[in-house]
């Protein structure tokens, strides 16, 4: 990488008064997209070996745990005890508390496992909001159009067009609830357009729509009366039928005592979000620190097809001049709102408010050409010009942004007075398990919803469309997985864990390495030893 | 600017004991950076680590004086005590946003739910607590006088660390007040004409008869 323009000099050059000058037109986005996007780096992808997705491209860190062993064997499952419910929900986020409560409006006896606090998700961290069309120019079919042209044409039209389509009765169902949104004087929902969208279709609250989502669907699943919560209580195995075809219940353990527990159900929903905490090809996330991948990795092992598993979002601002908060986000309303990008030299470099993977892909073109700001020759990135936007606009960054400047006060830096060292970091899992418009895997018995299930965003999400996506398909889900009134299992296995033994022995593949990861080494050590 | 400080003070090393145990590492460091670094047992409340899901509950003893916060949120000083606290039980507080008909008899309804609420003895120990900054004790006496708009406005940076609910000696849950404040606002105050007004159309396309 060359040397970045120094931290000093790019001060100096920095100016919050002068006139910013329209960003380049941008030649081919293709071009662009693959030279600088980190999922075009040499060596990031490989084929899988083994399993229903072999010859598949995989980034390499996530491939290395889709074809591991298990952590539970017959052994560990003699004695353990067994709980019967209908519906097991894996994931305290967004999603999987959707997925709870539409299951248990639906009747059925629900067990929500979470393996950490119920509600600690990447939900909560959600900023910029929710996408939903509401306004008297915009349409279902335009929301449909953005999200797929956002994904580049690599989603599947009629999943985008489900979660478009649910997106009004989201609101409805949300809003009776209790979640709050902005409204304008007239008492309309508030909108407003971020990157990707034709016409204003974000609505939120604040810069807190994920905090406000989560603690209100926290709220409801802790009152409810038909669901039971276990939390620090992740899922490291599924259970299948005698004959490895069928979930019938998932294996629980504690990060407390480390009790094993079976749970039997007649459906499982996974919901257990994205991995920024693998840091794929070395980079910080945004993530939460549950984000490992687990959901992937259980759905893979009973045989549900993935799909898009070499696509991952880099969101392009993520903190860079604060240690602790390294990868942290800048949501992207800042740049909706009319902050733009500068290099080291104070030059726009890039529509701001084009689709995230092209944005990101500037920012590390720029860097890696020696346009970046250089702080120290350890740390690189671009400005994002917060001063000049409170210049333009005067109280917006403290009205509008409270979350920001409460992370930012923390570190001793004024969003308002000096402009922020951004870089992209690893921010969402485009692809995911195969699920039809019920969030039905490939897998009987087996549902999947939110940031874990695929084909929905294509190969880029746009903002908004992940907030939106886990309630629509929580939601499907938790109708679907009531729906199928069978009478439950009989027989609990790990067949399906034998078949892919079996599989991985005869490919001459590692039998060293396990999965789920369930917590990043750095937050292991002492903690959980397996 | 700030980041070559931070730099500088990462160099310096600063002696504290967490959950018993004393660890040595860099100063700039957060607690919860410091509990991994030192490899500290049994750390399981660890969330977001950008002060919103309000998991990291620790009690910061300096000296004689102790105090609450959140680990991500709080930078290691020299002899700082901190102790990782468990999450919180249970709510004793029990309702379904369901469970309300209309809003005529919400007053009603809320100091059933929440008889404590009107018993505030003004100790400020909620405010004391709350990492957010929060009036705890102005949105309580709001929601008491049933202004719940007001009150659950009070509350928008909460983040459900609970540590206002441990805290109050009436024990008013204060943290599930403001959140009560702010559902019952939305669930019935919340009618906006642009989303009624599509959610009607799209039902209404639904109906034609051509309409797969």
């Amino acid at each position: 990488m060359n040397k970045g323009v120094p931290l000093a000099e790019a001060l100096a050059l920095y100016h919050r008064a002068a006139d910013r000058a329209p960003a380049p037109v941008l030649a081919d986005i293709d071009t662009l997209l693959n030279a600088y996007h980190p999922d075009h780096a040499r060596s990031s992808a490989i084929k899988l070996t083994v399993g229903v997705n072999a010859g598949d491209e995989c980034q390499r860190d996530l491939a290395d745990l889709l074809q591991a062993e298990t952590f539970i064997d017959e052994a560990n499952l003699a004695g353990a005890p067994v709980t019967d419910v209908d519906v097991l929900v894996v994931g305290g986020g967004g999603a999987g508390c959707a997925a709870a409560l539409t299951a248990s409006e639906q009747g059925a006896r629900v067990l929500l496992a979470t393996k950490l606090r119920l509600g600690d998700s990447n939900t909560v961290m959600a900023e910029g909001g929710i996408q939903a069309a509401i306004d008297p120019e915009d349409s279902v079919q335009c929301h449909i159009q953005d999200t797929l042209r956002g994904g580049h044409y690599g989603g599947d039209p009629a999943l985008v067009a489900a979660m478009a389509g649910d997106g009004p009765d989201v609101l409805r169902w949300l809003i009776n609830l209790g979640m709050q949104f902005e409204t304008t004087p007239g008492g309309d929902l508030q909108t407003r357009r971020a990157g990707g969208m034709s016409v204003a279709r974000l609505v939120y609250c604040r810069d807190y729509t994920g905090l406000e989502m989560m603690r209100v669907l926290r709220e409801a699943v802790i009152q409810h009366r038909s669901i039971e919560v276990w939390e620090q209580s992740p899922v490291v195995e599924l259970l299948s039928n005698e004959h490895g075809q069928k979930c019938v219940g998932a294996v629980v353990t504690s990060l407390i005592d480390g009790q094993v527990r079976i749970v039997r159900t007649r459906s499982v929903i996974l919901a257990t979000g994205g991995l920024g905490r693998l840091h794929l090809n070395g980079f910080p996330t945004s993530n939460h620190l549950g984000a490992t991948g687990d959901g992937l990795v259980l759905a893979y092992r009973i045989g549900a097809k993935l799909r898009d598993l070499d696509s991952f979002q880099y969101h392009p601002t993520g903190l860079v001049n604060t240690p602790h908060l390294s990868g942290k986000l800048v949501t992207e309303a800042v740049r909706a709102a009319g902050a733009v990008l500068l290099n080291g030299n104070a030059r726009r470099f890039i529509d701001e408010l084009q689709p995230r993977d092209v944005v990101c892909a500037a920012i590390v073109r720029e860097c890696a050409e020696g346009r970046g700001v250089d702080i120290n020759g350890q740390r690189v990135g671009v400005w994002l010009d917060t001063p000049h936007l409170e210049q333009s606009q005067p109280g917006l960054l403290e009205k509008q942004f409270p979350n920001l400047m409460t992370r930012t006060r923390v570190s001793g830096i004024d969003p308002r007075a000096e402009p922020l060292l951004v870089y992209p970091t690893l921010h969402y899992q485009n692809g995911g398990a195969v699920i039809d418009a019920n969030g039905a895997t490939t897998v009987p018995g087996l549902f999947a919803a939110g940031e874990l299930a695929g084909g929905i965003h294509g190969r880029n999400r746009i903002m908004g469309n992940a907030l939106l996506d886990i309630i629509s398909f929580g939601r499907r889900a938790g109708i679907a997985a009531t729906a199928t009134r069978d009478r439950g299992p009989k027989k609990v296995t790990l067949e399906h864990v034998n078949r892919l033994r079996r599989a991985l022995t005869l490919a001459g593949m590692p039998m060293s390495r396990r999965s789920p990861q369930v917590l990043p080494p750095y937050a292991a050590k002492g903690l959980w030893n397996h | 600017m700030s980041s070559t400080i931070t730099d500088a003070d990462r160099q310096q090393v600063v002696t504290l004991t967490i959950n018993g145990v004393t660890v040595s590492v860099n100063k700039g460091m957060t607690l919860v950076e410091a509990a991994w670094h030192a490899g500290i047992s049994r750390v399981t409340s660890v969330g977001c680590l950008e002060g919103v899901c309000g998991s990291c509950r620790v009690m910061l003893g300096r000296g004689k004086e102790v105090t609450v916060g959140l680990a991500c949120q709080t930078f290691v000083e020299a002899g700082i005590e901190v102790v990782f606290l468990p999450a919180a039980s249970a709510p004793r507080h029990h309702y379904e946003i369901d469970d309300f008909q209309d809003g005529w008899d919400i007053h009603a309804r809320f100091h059933e739910i929440f008889p404590e609420a009107s018993r505030c003895r003004h100790c400020h120990g909620c405010v004391r607590s709350c990492p957010k900054g929060i009036a705890v004790e102005d949105g309580i006496a709001l929601a008491a006088a049933g202004r719940y708009r007001d009150a659950g406005e009070t509350f928008i940076e909460c983040v459900m660390c609970e540590l206002c609910d441990v805290a109050c000696p009436e024990l008013i849950a204060p943290a599930h007040v403001g959140l009560f404040c702010r559902r019952v606002t939305a669930h019935f105050h919340l009618r906006p004409p642009n989303l009624i007004f599509r959610l009607e159309a799209i039902r209404q396309s639904r109906m034609e008869p051509d309409h797969e």
